[in-house]
């Protein structure tokens, strides 16, 4: 008996999880609204319209490139550091990596909002829209002063995906055994060659993994995303354009749902497709690296 | 972890002397690669030192002592109530993940069965997973609406804390998990029992780890937006009840933002991140210094 209430605090994280899903199906009433995956977004009208498809779609195109930079990224630090760079150098170098998990959101966003706008809104994005402007979503018609717009909400991500990836490409990159490096060197291949044909193919799960788990932070960003990304529930138009991401529609309208009927249950539904994808996403990405590696990474 | 390119002394069979253009091209872009892939440091410094150089530019002239302690509740030019009521939030919150977060990590380490304890990690890994926004909406659906706390501090200081449970669960479990084997060994063969041996041998051990996990959990704690804003309202005095309003510093700063360029509360914010991001980078920094110093210390001691 003794030992069965030990076992229990362990249950306390299953515990939240389970009443997580569980509360989320109540505060949605599994209501099911017409037209939910739909374009139209606007609970003042009459009748109100639920369609969260514009936040879905907002949500993946702001996660997307930023898992893919910063994976690009994360790979050339990881190389850099794990091959090219004398260990002194990487002692120094890689904590500011690590640091860029430690800075709070709301930072980044009103940085984001005040430094790197600006300079997107009256500069680059109109220079990329002057030399590009002929390729179809390059047009510089929707391009805003302040730069709130998918470029700026991508640029944030990508820093804040930057850390996991380059931690697990970093770890993964370094669990390539030795052996294979000295047999690749001794037959005259050069180290980026070894890298390129035998170091990335071998720790190929560890980047998998890197890009779930860093999709999975930048899919769930809120407070900087919902700050830079314009807050308009209007599918973009063209790659400079402002939209919504589902995590930023439940944060910024919870205060409403007080007072809005069928609101709570919308953003209720919102969060329970959001909580899916994240959950699947993480799953995945944990599965692909060893266990050792996870207890590793607890903390970012 | 340089590696120098192979070369088979006293003979011309060696790479290096192979002047073929091929070679050259390979030798060169190897070379290059590494002169060139070190400059992505720069993605991850740039932002840094630009956020902190851009910060103190904003917030150090006008930042005064005043401003930082002074507490009168209608001035929108002083730190004082949002610092204490992070102060009191944060304090309720850490607590409550402690209480709910250490003993779990325990347990999982020392008492289950390895198969179970994966199960249990993984629980643990999907809440360390889930959005902070989705904590929020939790938070703000049962502490706010259901049990009818209201936007209050206990209602921040609980959704807060089912946000930081899951990092203090993971460094309790990691530390334990990673005191050698041949001490628990050692213990439970001179006659130690389970409970014998967690308190006097491994809590000892693994104290300093598990500190630095909390210490850790509350860096990120402290920078959290979402949770807070959802569950919080701002207060003009500090929180003297439970269900007080009350004004977190990130909260402030998400206030700021939204009253927009040019309010008195703009310049606040950018005061408020300043205070904030010193807090976090010490804290981040002093986790990392003494996770460092500890891990060489078990080194020494135990291998």
């Amino acid at each position: 008996m003794v030992r069965f209430f030990s076992y229990l605090p362990a249950l306390v994280p299953a515990a939240i999880v389970v009443a997580i899903v569980i509360e989320l199906l109540k505060a949605s009433n599994l209501t099911a609204f017409p037209g939910f995956f739909g374009s139209n977004w606007d609970y003042t009208a009459s009748p109100p319209q639920w369609g969260i498809g514009v936040f879905v779609v907002g949500s993946f195109l702001t996660a997307l490139p930023a898992i893919i930079l910063a994976i690009l990224i994360g790979l050339g630090i990881g190389i850099a550091s794990t091959t090219y760079l004398p260990k002194l150098a990487t002692r120094f170098l890689d904590p500011f990596v690590d640091l860029l998990a430690g800075i709070p959101s709301v930072v980044y966003g009103i940085w984001g909002f005040v430094v790197v706008g600006p300079y997107l809104g009256l500069t680059l994005n109109p220079w990329v829209a002057q030399h590009l402007g002929f390729l179809p979503g390059f047009s510089g018609a929707r391009i805003l002063q302040t730069g709130q717009g998918l470029p700026l909400a991508v640029i944030l991500l990508t820093l804040m995906a930057l850390p996991i990836t380059t931690l697990l490409i970093r770890d993964a990159l370094h669990s390539v055994p030795k052996d294979l490096w000295e047999s690749g060197l001794a037959l005259g291949a050069t180290r980026w060659e070894v890298m390129r044909r035998v170091a990335i193919p071998y720790s190929h799960r560890g980047i998998l993994s890197a890009g779930f788990l860093g999709f999975g932070r930048a899919f769930g960003e809120t407070v900087a995303v919902a700050m830079v990304i314009g807050s308009v529930a209007s599918f973009p138009t063209s790659v400079f354009d402002t939209t919504d991401t589902m995590s930023a529609i439940i944060f910024q309208n919870s205060d409403a749902a007080l007072v809005t009927p069928g609101l709570l249950e919308a953003l209720a539904e919102i969060a329970l497709l959001l909580l899916a994808i994240s959950l699947i996403v993480n799953i995945l990405g944990r599965r692909l690296i060893s266990s050792l590696l996870t207890e590793q990474i607890s903390g970012l | 972890m340089a590696h120098p390119l192979p070369s088979i002394a006293g003979t011309d069979d060696n790479i290096l002397f192979d002047r073929s253009i091929r070679t050259r091209w390979r030798i060169g872009f190897d070379q290059w690669i590494g002169r060139l892939l070190p400059l992505l440091f720069l993605v991850a410094i740039i932002p840094i030192l630009g956020m902190v150089y851009w910060v103190s530019t904003k917030a150090l002239p006008t930042l005064s002592w005043t401003i930082l302690t002074g507490t009168s509740p209608y001035a929108t030019d002083q730190l004082g109530v949002p610092i204490i009521g992070t102060f009191e939030l944060m304090a309720l919150a850490t607590v409550f993940s402690v209480a709910l977060g250490l003993f779990g990590g325990i347990a999982t380490a020392e008492l289950l069965p390895d198969r179970v304890a994966s199960y249990i990690r993984m629980t643990a890994n999907m809440l360390v997973g889930t959005p902070s926004v989705i904590i929020g909406f939790f938070g703000f659906f049962v502490f706010v609406i259901t049990f009818g706390w209201g936007l209050s501090l206990i209602a921040g200081a609980v959704t807060l804390s089912i946000f930081m449970t899951p990092y203090i669960f993971r460094t309790a479990d990691l530390a334990f998990t990673s005191i050698p084997r041949h001490i628990r060994e050692a213990a439970l063969g001179s006659g130690a029992g389970p409970s014998q041996y967690i308190l006097r041998i491994a809590t000892p051990i693994a104290l300093p780890q598990v500190l630095t996990g909390i210490f850790l959990a509350m860096a990120i704690g402290v920078g959290e937006t979402a949770p807070i804003v959802m569950t919080t309202t701002a207060g003009r005095l500090a929180p003297d009840s439970l269900t007080s309003p009350v004004t977190f510093m990130t909260s402030l700063i998400w206030a700021g933002f939204n009253q927009g360029n040019g309010s008195p509360f703009f310049v606040l914010a950018f005061q408020a991140a300043f205070v904030l991001l010193v807090v976090v980078i010490a804290l981040n920094v002093v986790v990392r210094v003494i996770a460092a110093r500890y891990q060489r210390r078990l080194e020494g001691l135990f291998q």
